[in-house]
């Protein structure tokens, strides 16, 4: 009966959309990087934790005011406790466990072992419990039993919450934790040299009565404080094999601190891509809209370099030299695979809302059709355009999903006829193409409010502005009408298309969005 | 403006796609190619195609074809080549009228200084193509439609024969849409420069006789128009 009760709560629980709802909120707010709000929630800890420490320094020689005390024992420790149940409670699904056992014992047609699951519960919330972070999070509560003297220094564990706030602390530790059995070698040579030398200098000088070395502790001091290469001088060794030993523990300290240096270092180089590239993935994922690149070479640099005066582009290229050519172009730039789906998971983007188009611009028609297939695999609306190397492949590229086909070659041929055949009219378009002499084709979308402020074509007064108005294009119809009469009515959705200098157009757009031009 | 032979050198892809798309305004087309390969293209192709190479002294040439009304596109896929060709022709022939391909900025440069009338730089034409399809859809399709006909609106230049109509007139002060329902969009004045119509340049440039107007406009009415300036359109 209880077994069968626990099983439907684990049910009801996995299949409420409100409970997942809540859970997968709490998860971003306190896991997620991207999340809006958990920047927000981060500062906020780390300012507590600041605060925490002020008080406690403040405390040793003043008074503080038991308002503060109240806040900082109790408000800070309830708030740090609410974090703790909180991660305690979004780090593993307790019911999808208890589905799990339910399922699998079901199918081997034998009872549901409740005590089995619970085992296996308790197994992976401990798992979190003693985790380093959760067991600091907790030290960091104790301070709220702080009638025990002694617990009120666990306030200098909040400290080391900041370990979960700051991303830049996270980064070192785990740039650290890289080189882990590197480190532990050396700790163990170390620890070798501070355990043999102390020793020998306690042999050596205990019983000298004009050494300041005593005790073993004083030996083991005077070890760590050579060792280190920071020499205080407070204990130092008098007799002759005494100072032989130091020597010994002097070179190794060089060694050592030597040793020390270079592995930090060869870490972060080693590591300083993959810092850069998560850097530049989470500001890829705050990005509002960009567009996609896939390749970087001869077109796609030309393109990437255009779009980029007006819109933010995104680089994704396979061979490593040509990445970095993008980065150091000023592109953000990643060594990705564009044909490879993990690419895009690894990007954390929403490709429906961010990108507004993805341009597949590689080497090869091949290249482009496998890019091409990766993306629609999983999205089949997103706008990619892709240029096409030898025109028998146009086919495979639209089959692919391409929604749009660029033939390099077929744009020359054209090109080769507006100039055999309209040598003029040709070069004139072409220079107001190329914003000559500041001449530029703009098309102006007609929202609500311009639609609002003037109703027909006549009431925009384009000449007015020295602009041409060379047609209208009707959103609803799809119709592009040339040189409008005065009386067209103008609406929400429309597109005006002009001709004119920049500066002009730049000012009859703010006019349209002045009531009869005020 | 009508040049009666196209003289395409090198035989490619570029070259077909070319030759298609000009084929109705020259009379005549040959193509010259500079080696042995694609022979099988070559013998079912309706032009003529010779072979050349880059030490020619163009006399052949020079007796087969009056190069004055000749345009060369130089499309030989090696850059170096093609800017020796294009030296080389604009060396033997100093009016011929020559547009040769580039792949980037710096070998367009190079065929400028070599003496080509005009150079495509295809990335660039590409890339341009591509980032106005993307920023500027709507407008980009409409010019195309128009500079291809596939519409029913055209482009034309229209020469001025009759300018004692517009006497002390300047383009700026007509309003052409509204008068004759097409859209000037440039001038372009004796001295060979053009100008979009409300430029600082144009405005202080009267109407004279032999201007060219760039057009936009619809066929018949592009007919009218250029009935009323005295002079045909093409």
């Amino acid at each position: 009966m209880l077994k069968r009760l626990i099983v439907d709560g684990a049910y009801a629980i996995s299949t409420s959309k409100r409970y997942a709802k809540i859970k997968h909120f709490f998860y971003n707010f306190l896991e997620n990087d991207s999340n809006k709000y958990k920047k927000i929630f981060d500062l906020f800890m780390i300012a507590l934790i600041f605060s925490s420490v002020a008080i406690l320094i403040r405390e040793v020689k003043s008074h503080v005011d038991d308002s503060l005390l109240f806040f900082n024992n109790y408000i800070i420790s309830i708030i740090f406790l609410i974090e703790y149940l909180l991660r305690f409670w979004v780090t593993s699904s307790v019911s999808e466990i208890i589905i799990k056992h339910s399922e699998y014992d079901v199918m081997l047609k034998r009872e549901f072992s409740l005590l089995k699951a619970f085992r296996e519960i308790i197994a992976i919330k401990m798992r979190y419990v003693f985790s380093i972070k959760a067991i600091i999070d907790l030290f960091a509560i104790l301070p709220f039993f702080h009638e025990l003297r002694l617990l009120r220094l666990f306030v200098l564990f909040r400290v080391f919450k900041l370990f979960r706030y700051a991303k830049s602390i996270q980064t070192f530790g785990s740039v650290i934790a890289t080189k882990k059995f590197e480190f532990l070698t050396l700790f163990i040579f170390a620890s070798i040299v501070i355990f043999v030398s102390s020793v020998l200098i306690y042999v050596m000088e205990a019983n000298n009565p004009t050494s300041p070395v005593n005790t073993l502790f004083e030996a083991i001091y005077w070890a760590v404080v050579t060792i280190s290469t920071v020499g205080y001088g407070d204990i130092a060794p008098v007799t002759e094999e005494g100072r032989i030993v130091a020597m010994f523990v002097i070179v190794a300290g060089i060694a050592v601190f030597s040793f020390t240096t270079s592995l930090i270092v060869t870490a972060f180089t080693e590591k300083l891509d993959e810092i850069k590239d998560d850097k530049l993935i989470n500001d890829i994922a705050k990005m509002k809209s960009f567009y996609l690149i896939c390749g970087y070479e001869g077109i796609s640099k030309e393109v990437a370099k255009k779009l980029s005066h007006n819109s933010d582009i995104i680089v994704l290229e396979e061979n490593d030299k040509k990445a970095r050519q993008a980065k150091k172009d000023g592109f953000f730039a990643l060594n990705y695979d564009p044909g490879s789906i993990d690419s895009y998971r690894k990007l954390r983007i929403n490709i429906q809302d961010q990108v507004k188009a993805i341009l597949c611009l590689g080497h090869s028609d091949v290249e482009n059709v496998y890019t091409a297939l990766t993306v629609r695999s999983f999205n089949k609306d997103v706008y990619i355009l892709s240029i096409l190397k030898n025109k028998m492949n146009k086919n495979k590229l639209m089959f692919a999903g391409v929604n749009e086909v660029f033939y390099e070659k077929e744009l020359v041929g054209m090109i080769a006829k507006g100039l055999a055949g309209q040598k003029i009219a040709f070069e004139a378009i072409h220079a107001l193409r190329s914003s000559y002499n500041g001449v530029d084709m703009q098309e102006i979308v007609i929202n609500e409010r311009i639609a609002g402020n003037y109703r027909s074509v006549g009431k925009l007064q384009s000449k007015k502005f020295r602009i041409l108005l060379l047609g209208l294009h009707k959103s609803d119809s799809k119709e592009f009408l040339f040189n409008p009469k005065d009386d067209t009515t103008v609406e929400a959705g429309d597109y005006l298309l002009l001709i004119g200098n920049i500066q002009f157009i730049k000012e009859f757009n703010s006019f349209l969005y002045k009531k009869d031009g005020r | 403006m009508r040049k009666s032979t196209a003289l395409l050198f090198g035989y490619n892809d570029y070259t077909l796609e070319i030759v298609k798309n000009i084929s109705l305004y020259y009379e005549n087309i040959e193509i010259f190619r500079l080696d042995e390969s694609s022979d099988k293209n070559i013998q079912n192709s309706k032009y003529k195609i010779s072979r050349f190479d880059l030490s020619d002294d163009w006399d052949e040439l020079k007796d087969s074809v009056n190069i004055d009304e000749c345009t060369a596109f130089c499309v030989l896929e090696d850059t170096a080549e093609n800017i020796f060709l294009t030296i080389s022709l604009r060396e033997a022939f100093e009016e011929l009228t020559i547009v040769a391909l580039a792949e980037d900025k710096e070998s367009a440069d190079k065929l400028s200084l070599a003496g080509a009338s005009k150079v495509i730089p295809t990335i660039q034409t590409t890339a341009n193509m591509i980032v106005e399809m993307l920023e500027k859809p709507i407008i980009t399709q409409v010019l195309h439609n128009i500079l291809y006909e596939k519409s029913d609106l055209k482009i034309a230049q229209i020469r001025v024969d009759n300018a004692h109509k517009f006497e002390g007139v300047y383009p700026y002060d007509i309003d052409w849409g509204a008068e004759y329902n097409v859209l000037v969009l440039s001038v372009l004045r004796e001295d060979l420069e053009t100008e979009f119509i409300y430029s600082s340049k144009a405005k202080h440039h009267q109407i004279k006789e032999g201007d060219v107007f760039v057009v936009v406009g619809y066929e018949k009415d592009l007919g009218e128009f250029e009935r009323i300036m005295g002079s045909r359109y093409d």
